[in-house]
């Protein structure tokens, strides 16, 4: 029982799309077209190219536009079902529902939604629901900021879910259509976070190439499930998602720790199918044998990138090491990546430095690595700010 | 329908064990006018559980599982409780919940099923005991109702959180003293039929699991209305024998004192006109057809 | 991390899943045995050798090909029955084939009757009361072969064989992948062909 689906490449769905390989998205195969769109407005397209059964939407900032458009796409027939829901948790509960009754599902969500919604996720990874959460990040609560902070993503690392990390829209797109394929694999088959940084991807607009909307990913196929659909048309008919196994006799808990291995073990299967898709590697490096290394993910990138031109200009030997990839975490990429520098300098939007936890955890000689700079709340991060930090360091590690 | 998964493959089927081998053979699956009278001459659809002996809910189950119009369409959800306990045994997919999501799941799992078979009959069946209803559930649970989702919720009402012990429940009546409630409870057992014919629930019923002809006719009737008009709710009583300190044959007495005129469990059915139309309809057809087996037999 | 051998156990308390330990799954046309990437040419010999050389080989259908749910099915189900009739009808004294279904996945009060069934929830069960010492699985969901497959790589000195219809289950000592009736056939002819029928 291999991939029934491909039969369908070629053929087209109710809309007129004809169904496609995901490489042709990429390769140049299907034709691409130029815009100038927000990442609000870019969830929209790749959604409309995706086969998305089946949408829930709830209010919150600032991913409410995006899945106020995913609704529009309803009303014109490119997604099957979609209705707002009542509350965050609702919300996930419902999209559960919607794929554990065979649909492909996307929602949105932010900051205290998310974590409204918390108590879904890893019910979603341990019943294997390959739910695609468009995520917004922005500020949580106390105090309230509705800009935008990462420091949510920090809170998602144990959820068993796959998170991505997309820097600008254009990344966000090509996420979205990835992530699909790769949370649906048999053997990976979890659901999976594709975050990007609420208001600087979601609301400013950047020049951004799609393919045409006259094709779409190939639908999902819920009898390639690793736990049978609850539809009444699959053996077996005595089923229930998820049993409390702790109640069957005989390592019962062993049982219930090894589901949980099982998860863990799903997310490194995703690292293939993830390296192929992300151009080969879930981390980008950019003048890696540079003594002084910026490392880290999102928008602080972006900022990262201008910091790094400016401490070029004064002579630095400064390059980038951008993470795409949260969970799995690359940590044979990164290790290799960081192995020669020096200084190794986290920037991120958040203060509990999440992001330096990962990589201290990972690469031997942690002191080189330099927490910071943070920013939070939606305070901005300028790159003038970013070099003035590091030469900071620079200077204290010289006296000490 | 789908009774194909109700099929042995030929060529591995004497291997199965016995309890599979009755289901293929003597289950009710697209019986036409399935219910509790089968129980005792067919296998059914629980194939055991844990539940104390003598239990209402185990009870009310059975009478469910029996009375269901279409098991082979029919997917449920449930929530934690000591229905969990039921759910992995019987033969119908079913889902847990987390704890008071249950109509939140039903909601998106109803609306997928009619994405993916549009021209076919799934019905979703919610189970959940009062705690996960009336109070941790109740936003989603009236929500569901407002939005008009085509499902029924069943409510197994013992009026405690009973798996975690005898805590204070929504459905506890006043002054009733329990775990969490030492000085009895301060406030009125929450009137829920009422408030799911307020939030648009088309069929709601309230009674309690001592009449097996009585809980198969509402839980029918809630189901076929939940198919083709609207949601339903139903609220069984099924007392704890174990948390109100009685015997295990003594669950019926307690059924039956609180179903009297006037009290708690009084038979209450409430239908909109649409609904007492097409109930109406529904049973003319059944009597046709039990004549036409009648006469069948007869002739035959 | 990437020497990690997965072979017979009983390994550990809590055994890791393979894949966390750096074992990939094949790609299309390949398989795996014990951690390490094979052509499915050498899986097909190493199974069956496995299968010849066991005191008790035994075939572990799942739901998905013990019930007949849709086309294809019944075929797959043929096959399998033709394997077990294959290990009979080679074995030498002293060996028992055994045939034990998994029908479904849940877990069972208080337990499963060993001999003629095997459950996820506790696969060791069938293992030890019936000695079993190299198996193969079949029609399993993924999710579940892959939870008995890990405890009982922990708990067993049991050979485990996946005859997997997706990717493959790299915490069975090998694995096949995209498997089919035809597949199934070609490890039963492989098994007559070593045994010299």
């Amino acid at each position: 029982m291999s991939d029934n689906s491909k039969s369908l490449i070629g053929t087209k769905n109710k809309m007129g799309q004809t169904y496609a390989d995901i490489e042709d998205f990429f390769n140049g195969k299907i034709p691409k077209e130029q815009f100038f769109m927000t990442g609000s407005e870019i969830v929209k397209e790749a959604v409309k190219r995706s086969s998305v059964g089946m949408s829930i939407s709830y209010p919150i900032t600032p991913q409410s536009e995006a899945a106020a458009l995913v609704g529009e796409l309803w009303v014109e027939g490119y997604v099957d079902a979609y209705f707002r829901g009542e509350h965050e948790f609702a919300v996930m509960s419902e999209c559960a529902g919607a794929s554990l009754g065979g649909c492909r599902v996307f929602t949105t969500t932010s900051g205290p939604g998310t974590l409204r919604a918390y108590e879904n996720f890893p019910m979603w990874s341990g019943g294997r629901l390959p739910i695609m959460l468009c995520l917004m990040v922005r500020g949580i609560n106390s105090p309230l900021s509705i800009q935008p902070d990462t420091i949510e993503i920090g809170m998602l690392l144990d959820t068993g879910m796959l998170i991505w990390h997309a820097e600008d829209a254009q990344e966000l797109f090509d996420f979205i259509l990835k992530g699909y394929v790769v949370a649906e694999q048999p053997d990976v088959h979890l659901p999976i976070a594709v975050a990007i940084d609420g208001f600087f991807v979601s609301h400013t607009k950047e020049m951004v190439e799609i393919p045409s909307p006259d094709y779409c990913l190939l639908p999902y196929d819920p009898y390639r499930s690793p736990v049978p659909v609850m539809d009444m048309e699959t053996a077996p008919m005595r089923v229930m998602r998820d049993p409390f196994v702790m109640k069957s006799n005989y390592i019962s808990y062993m049982t219930h720790t090894s589901w949980q291995l099982e998860i863990r073990a799903a997310i490194e299967r995703s690292r293939k199918y993830t390296r192929k898709l992300m151009g080969g590697s879930l981390i980008d490096v950019e003048d890696g044998d540079a003594e002084i290394i910026l490392c880290t993910s999102g928008t602080a990138v972006s900022q990262s990138r201008e910091a790094i031109r400016l401490m070029k200009a004064k002579g630095m030997d400064v390059g980038l090491v951008k993470i795409k990839s949260i969970r799995p975490f690359p940590t044979e990429e990164v290790k290799k990546a960081l192995d020669k520098a020096k200084l190794i300098v986290v920037p991120e939007l958040n203060i509990s430095g999440w992001m330096a936890k990962e990589i201290k955890s990972t690469i031997d000689r942690n002191s080189r690595v330099m927490v910071g700079p943070h920013v939070a709340g939606g305070m901005t991060m300028p790159p003038e700010i970013i070099v003035e930090e590091i030469e900071k360091e620079i200077a204290l590690r010289k006296e000490s | 329908m789908s009774t194909n998964i109700v099929r042995m493959s030929e060529a591995l089927a004497d291997v199965m064990p016995q309890e599979y081998k009755d289901l293929v053979a003597h289950s009710t699956y697209g019986k036409v006018d399935r219910g509790w009278r089968d129980l005792g001459e067919s296998k059914e659809l629980i194939e055991q559980h844990s539940l104390c002996a003598g239990c209402p809910e185990s009870l009310g189950f059975r009478y469910i599982m029996s009375s269901l119009p279409n098991p082979e369409d029919t997917v449920m959800v449930g929530s934690t409780g000591c229905t969990s306990l039921v759910f992995p045994h019987i033969a119908v997919h079913n889902i847990h919940s987390l704890f008071g999501n249950q109509n939140a799941i039903a909601s998106g799992l109803k609306r997928a099923l009619e994405v993916r078979f549009p021209d076919q009959v799934k019905d979703v069946v919610v189970l959940a005991g009062d705690g996960a209803t009336v109070d941790i559930g109740i936003d989603m649970t009236l929500q569901s109702w407002f939005r008009q989702e085509k499902f029924t919720t069943i409510c197994f009402d013992n009026e405690f959180y009973a798996n975690t012990g005898g805590q204070e429940s929504g459905l506890m009546q006043k002054q009733f003293v329990g775990k969490m409630a030492p000085a009895g409870k301060q406030f009125d057992k929450v009137n829920l039929p009422q408030l799911a014919i307020d939030s648009g629930c088309h069929y709601v019923a309230n009674l309690t699991t001592s009449k097996p002809m009585r809980v198969e006719k509402v839980i029918r009737n809630a189901i076929m209305v939940a198919r083709e008009i609207g949601p339903s709710y139903v609220q069984l009583y099924t007392p704890c024998i174990l948390e109100l300190g009685l015997q295990s044959n003594d669950a019926l007495d307690e059924m039956k004192g609180a179903e009297k005129k006037n009290e708690r469990f009084e038979f209450f059915e409430y239908k909109t006109d649409e609904v007492t139309e097409y109930l109406d309809k529904l049973d003319a057809e059944r009597k046709e057809r039990k004549e036409a087996r009648k006469a069948a037999k007869k002739g035959a | 991390m990437r020497n990690y051998k997965v072979v017979a156990g009983p390994e550990a308390y809590l055994p890791p899943a393979a894949a966390t330990m750096g074992v990939e799954l094949p790609d299309e046309g390949g398989a795996l045995i014990e951690g390490s990437l094979a052509t499915e040419e050498e899986a097909l010999e190493h199974a069956a050798k496995k299968f010849l050389e066991a005191k008790v080989p035994t075939l572990f259908p799942g739901p998905l090909v013990l019930w007949n749910w849709r086309d294809g099915v019944e075929k797959k189900a043929k096959a399998v029955r033709d394997m077990f009739e294959t290990l009979k009808e080679v074995a030498i004294p002293g060996q028992r084939p055994m045939l034990i279904p998994m029908p479904d996945y849940r877990p069972k009060y208080p337990k499963i009757d060993a001999e003629t069934e095997i459950n996820p929830n506790h696969p060791n069960l069938t293992i030890w009361h019936n000695k079993i010492d190299v198996c193969m699985f079949v029609g399993v969901h993924c999710h579940f072969a892959n939870i008995s497959l890990k405890i009982i790589r922990g708990e067993t000195n049991c050979y485990t064989v996946a005859m997997c219809a997706q990717h493959g289950h790299e915490d069975a000592m090998m694995t096949f992948r995209d498997a089919s009736a035809d597949k199934i056939n070609q490890l039963s002819a492989k098994i007559r062909e070593l045994a010299g029928k």
